[in-house]
């Protein structure tokens, strides 16, 4: 048991932290996000750094490497408050490309590795909220190949990607776990629609609607797949709010340490004090369900389910204490726009809805509770 | 990063988990997983039964005669004895006065104290707060004047657990009011016979007289019996504070009661209900992500690499959570839980209960338990320590 970071990994969170430093500052955030959330250029800079690649295999052109460096990663970029599709389209893109055929997998991964192509997973269906194979999406095959009809929502910075990974049935009714394939399809397909709109929290996303558009198929079976691609995120989820509470707590302590009512700093006064301390707590107990999250990725599937919902269900309530403490302790300013710290709230906040909020997962772990319990268990 | 223990650990944890499972008595480990009474006997005895094996000071180095075990191997062997329904070491003797003897006693005070420590055979108890020094414990008036080769010990100490059977009380007593008053205090020990002390016991919530006043009436205390020099008693408290870090949290103890409370939930017929049981799924996951903190303190503790200071985070979460699973127990339990029959407590009463025999002692562990975010330094206080180490003024 062993909680260190290797000196690898600990040079690769130097040189994200690095870009964040030189490269990418508040100014320019609150830029791109009052322009509608356009971040391609930003995801280059990404791939510029090696990072797009990350989890890609070294025979197409990435580094191969696993969750934890994963981690780290989503850690540094949720400090940045980077508003790049990153997990999405460097993270469970790989995972889901996995079963696909060598020839599609040759075609497409390579330039996932280099960023030159930025293909996002369209999961999300309006009807579906958080039921992963919640798929309405049809898939046809006829005498040229499969063809896709159906709506998918929410494809993050969808009106930038080259390319979808997009699952739709094969057969069976709307939630059964059986006939769901996966496909790829390309942004400028016949039939496909794209409608891109900024979010809550300074990104892109996109609606898209598929009418009769030609795909390729990835696999025949892709429920498994879908559930680890989304404890895929799950874990990002988690690592990037620990960043961006990390990072926020920093600013706040900041500002309780300048700020200046009734003639004192008002870190003096311990009403705040405490609040900043169960902040403390928020964070480390995010912090360390953060970790179990990412190390429990590869344990078999009962496990992983399990322990994932458990990781998200603390790490949604620590996303929500934290940012809202962190906004009152700073009082007025805190609500602004201008000011960086209502920018972390907003994050934070939409985390909360990412795979899956804390309601959804609470109600996973209530389903699966067993007599004993612990991080073993 | 590595979350599963190495094969020489779990290799580690199954021979404690056999060796406990072969020695601990069942009658002991019934009344525990039961919550019911325990006697000074049974924690004696379970006391004894460690010592032993050498294992009663199982945090000790092995030049003081204990197993020498890292922070893992401690925690493990302490997670072992909880689940298996071992009782709480009594932490005063082992756990508290011993790291303080070894670290600042004389040669003579470790060969004369120690032993008696390790075998079980000598009940300590603590002499810390008073009426007048609860969270603000370096206020402490409770004096001790230098008479030749004596010390005369004049003063009240309260809230002193389990004192009713104290042979041996080590306190921290006034030798000085000049300077701040932390700097006056001395770490004395006092043998619990000596004429002039009265032991009076407190009568809790739940009815039991966990806790006692104990009082300094000219007690004449050898002064080959001063720890370390005089005045520098807050030094060595600070030392022994420092001391507790993870079991602080007694997170196995939650897992054990978690257990405990989904058969109590099932029993009742309340565990598929949504709403308590997502009360029960909620307190799981806060006790997995202490558990994932207790980890990553051990880990921190083992590799020397990262700096990891949240004991006081352990403390607030840890006692948070006993007094949840209680609450827990009371909302599954339901009305009969408000029958008080104290000998329904009592294992092996056969008289009638009101209700299931596992409702009876859940209000007496719900009053109890409100001590735990009291003492060992109140939550508060905690918040204080921790809020000046993260905004650093």
């Amino acid at each position: 048991m062993d909680f260190d970071f290797t000196d690898d990994q600990e040079s690769l969170r130097d040189a994200v932290r690095r870009w964040v430093d030189k490269g990418f500052n508040f100014e320019r955030r609150h830029a791109l996000a009052k322009a509608g959330g356009a971040t391609r250029a930003v995801y280059g800079e990404l791939a510029d750094l090696g990072l797009t690649g990350l989890v890609v295999p070294p025979d197409h052109g990435g580094m191969g490497f696993g969750a934890v460096e994963a981690m780290v990663v989503a850690e540094e970029l949720g400090r940045g408050l980077v508003n790049a599709p990153y997990a999405h389209a460097a993270l469970l893109t790989p995972a889901l490309m996995a079963a696909a055929p060598a020839p599609l997998q040759a075609a497409w991964l390579p330039k996932v590795a280099d960023g030159s192509a930025q293909v996002v997973p369209a999961l999300q269906e309006h009807a579906a909220r958080y039921r992963v194979l919640h798929v309405q999406t049809r898939a046809a095959h006829s005498g040229d190949g499969w063809r896709l009809s159906g709506h998918k929502s929410l494809v993050p910075a969808g009106d930038e990607a080259e390319a979808f990974i997009v699952p739709a049935r094969t057969a069976g009714d709307d939630d059964s776990s059986e006939g769901i394939g996966l496909f790829l399809v390309e942004s400028g397909a016949d039939g496909l629609g794209v409608r891109g709109y900024p979010t809550q929290d300074g990104a892109r996303a996109a609606d898209i609607t598929l009418s009769a558009t030609p795909a390729a198929m990835i696999s025949a079976d892709a429920a498994d797949a879908l559930m680890l691609a989304s404890d895929i995120g799950l874990a990002a989820t988690c690592a990037e709010a620990v960043g961006l509470m990390d990072r926020l707590l920093a600013i706040t302590i900041e500002y309780m340490n300048t700020r200046k009512q009734f003639g004192v700093a008002i870190a003096g006064f311990q009403a705040l004090r405490h609040r900043v301390a169960d902040v403390k707590m928020q964070l480390e107990l995010g912090r360390s369900m953060s970790y179990y999250a990412t190390l429990k990725l590869g344990e078999p599937t009962p496990q992983r389910r399990r322990a994932l919902s458990q990781a998200k269900v603390q790490l949604g309530q620590s996303m929500r204490f934290v940012s809202q403490q962190c906004i009152q302790l700073h009082g007025g300013i805190g609500c602004t726009d201008e000011y960086i710290a209502s920018h972390y709230f907003k994050r934070l906040t939409m985390l909360e809805t990412a795979f899956g909020d804390s309601l959804h997962h609470l109600g996973e772990v209530s389903d699966r509770m067993q007599d004993t319990a612990g991080v073993f268990a | 990063m590595d979350l599963n223990f190495t094969p020489d650990e779990l290799a580690f944890r199954e021979d404690i988990r056999q060796w406990v499972r072969a020695n601990l008595p069942p009658e002991i480990s019934h009344k525990v997983h039961n919550a019911l009474r325990l006697t000074r006997d049974d924690l004696q005895r379970w006391a004894k039964i460690l010592g032993s094996k050498g294992w009663l000071g199982w945090g000790w180095p092995q030049q003081f005669g204990g197993p020498g075990w890292n922070a893992i191997q401690k925690h493990l062997f302490e997670e072992e004895c909880a689940l298996a329904g071992a009782p709480r070491v009594v932490p005063f003797g082992p756990v508290m006065v011993a790291p303080v003897i070894m670290a600042f006693g004389s040669p003579e005070q470790q060969q004369r104290f120690l032993p008696g420590i390790a075998s079980g055979e000598v009940w300590w108890s603590q002499g810390y707060s008073e009426p007048g020094a609860g969270s603000d414990l370096a206020s402490l008036k409770c004096k001790a004047e230098r008479r030749g080769d004596k010390y005369i010990v004049n003063g009240q100490k309260t809230w002193t657990t389990l004192g009713q059977y104290g042979e041996w009380i080590f306190c921290l007593v006034r030798t000085s009011s000049d300077g701040k008053p932390q700097t006056g205090i001395s770490f004395l020990l006092i043998d619990m016979k000596s004429p002039g002390i009265t032991v009076r016991p407190i009568v809790l919530m739940d009815g039991e007289p966990e806790v006692n006043e104990v009082w300094f009436d000219n007690v004449e205390v050898p002064a080959e019996n001063l720890i370390g020099e005089e005045n520098k008693g807050w030094t060595y408290a600070k030392h022994l504070l420092a001391h507790e870090r993870t079991n602080i949290a007694d997170v196995n103890r939650a897992k054990r009661e978690l257990e405990r409370l989904k058969r109590i939930a099932k029993a009742e017929g309340v565990y598929e209900d949504t709403r308590l049981r997502d009360q029960i799924a909620l307190l799981e996951v806060d006790i997995v992500a202490l558990e994932m903190m207790v980890l990553r303190v051990l880990s921190a503790e083992k590799s020397g690499k990262q700096s990891l200071d949240v004991a006081g985070l352990l403390k607030i979460r840890g006692s948070e959570i006993q007094q949840r699973y209680a609450e827990l127990m009371m909302l599954a339990g339901g009305p009969c839980t408000r029958a008080f029959v104290s000998e329904a407590m009592d294992a092996g009463w056969q008289g009638d209960h009101v209700g299931a025999a596992h409702l009876a002692p859940l209000a007496a562990t719900y009053f109890n338990l409100r001590k735990t975010t009291i003492y060992g330094g109140s939550n508060e206080v905690q918040r204080n320590i921790v809020a000046q180490t993260v905004l650093g003024s």
